[in-house]
């Protein structure tokens, strides 16, 4: 009886996948659903398929006719640079909060200024800069360490004073006036301000970096070695 | 992996070499910008890596983690441009949030790339250009029972790929 079930299955599961899509001729319809009637195997394959024949109108030919779509191959190293960037300022923060646990409250004062100006300069002797975002709206604050790297340039930013919760981008500007983005990161108050990204322009090249918070962009310029940059730190409104 | 183990930079080397395409062929899809996907891979791995501790695989796989990541990415980036995130046309219901029935979109386009050459073709030439089997069965110089065959079987994969993909419909 079993054997027989089988056979029978076989001769009609063939026409299930026109089935579920509603392409059967009426007599092989009929004929099958008079076997889906009797049996709860092919009637349970039939549903299984019939929920994945009604997936295919979302899905588009000519989209997926083409190959799957591929990042940029440095993307990759581009995310180990950020994280290995952030990575380095947990590991100094952590450094930090040492040296302000040990010593008294004008000592770690101190200790915390020096840290603030002097360890970012200390890194291997590197070319770092400094950068300052001048023009900025009252209470405001918007700070900037960028590092040579072979990838292209990290960059520290420092914020204070926008809305918590803006989603900030940021770009380094080049020689032709090219933006090159940094990433984005989202300032919440309260929170650690400092955000550790990066860019694939070389900093010798880098002539300002911007930074869009919300509705509002701020650009500053970048004195890299090599770079001639003598516009002052400016607003821009976005287009 | 062990509860928490994003926490190593080689970790998410690894994550970014076993899911980046997946998940950038999603931001893509998204917010249709291949540099705003770019930026939207990126932060959901620097996110993932920043929680690192926080993810436990006895409560799911990686992956869905990582995707689960990424929609909140790609709805701030989308809040960002003040553009709501690319819909899919067609739709199941319309009730269904915009950005999971990209999400569906997507992964029914992921699977059929996944799928044989010749089942992705029959249901190609059948179902989204409605062409009559027979027709195609002599196209392709095999019997008309082939390409319902053929149908029948490329349905079935498809539903074993997007079951691989997390779908659980």
């Amino acid at each position: 009886m079993k054997a027989d079930r089988n056979d029978r299955c076989r001769e009609w599961r063939h026409l299930l996948g026109a089935y579920a899509l509603g392409d059967l001729g009426d007599e092989e319809r009929v004929g099958l659903e008079a076997h889906l009637e009797g049996c709860p195997s092919c009637r349970a394959e039939a549903e299984a398929l019939a929920s994945v024949a009604r997936l295919l109108p979302l899905a588009d030919p000519d989209r997926f006719s083409q190959p799957a779509p591929r990042p940029a191959a440095d993307l990759g190293k581009r995310i180990a640079a950020t994280i290995g960037g952030e990575e380095r300022g947990r590991r100094q923060r952590r450094r930090w909060r040492f040296g302000l646990a040990c010593g008294g409250v004008a000592t770690a004062l101190a200790a915390a200024a020096l840290a603030i100006f002097v360890l970012p300069g200390s890194g291997g002797g590197e070319p770092e800069q400094r950068v300052e975002f001048a023009s900025l709206p009252a209470g405001i604050h918007i700070g900037a360490t960028l590092q040579p790297h072979a990838y292209g340039t990290e960059i520290h930013m420092y914020v204070k004073g926008v809305r918590s919760g803006t989603l900030c981008h940021v770009y380094l500007r080049g020689p032709h006036g090219e933006r090159v983005p940094a990433g984005t990161f989202t300032y919440r108050w309260g929170d650690d301000s400092t955000a550790v990204l990066s860019s694939a322009l070389d900093l010798s090249r880098t002539r300002a970096i911007g930074v869009r918070a919300g509705n509002r962009t701020f650009v500053a310029p970048v004195h890299a070695a090599g770079a001639t940059a003598d516009d002052n730190s400016t607003q821009e409104d976005v287009t | 992996m062990q509860p928490g183990a994003l926490r190593r930079e080689r970790d998410v080397r690894e994550a970014y070499a076993a899911h980046s395409g997946e998940l950038y062929g999603f931001a893509l899809r998204s917010l249709g910008d291949s540099g705003l996907a770019e930026e939207a891979v990126q932060e959901t791995f620097v996110r993932a890596w920043r929680a690192g501790d926080r993810f436990d695989p006895q409560l799911g796989s990686l992956r869905t983690w990582l995707f689960a990541i990424l929609r909140n990415v790609v709805i701030d980036l989308g809040r960002a441009r003040a553009t709501r995130p690319r819909v899919a046309e067609g739709g199941i219901e319309p009730s269904v949030d915009p950005l999971e029935e990209t999400l569906l979109s997507w992964q029914v386009e992921e699977a059929m790339r996944r799928i044989g050459e010749d089942h992705r073709r029959v249901l190609v030439e059948t179902h989204y250009r409605g062409r009559p089997y027979s027709e195609v069965a002599a196209e392709l110089g095999v019997p008309e029972g082939t390409v319902k065959s053929r149908v029948y079987y490329g349905l079935r994969a498809l539903r074993v790929v997007l079951e691989e993909m997390g779908y659980e419909g």
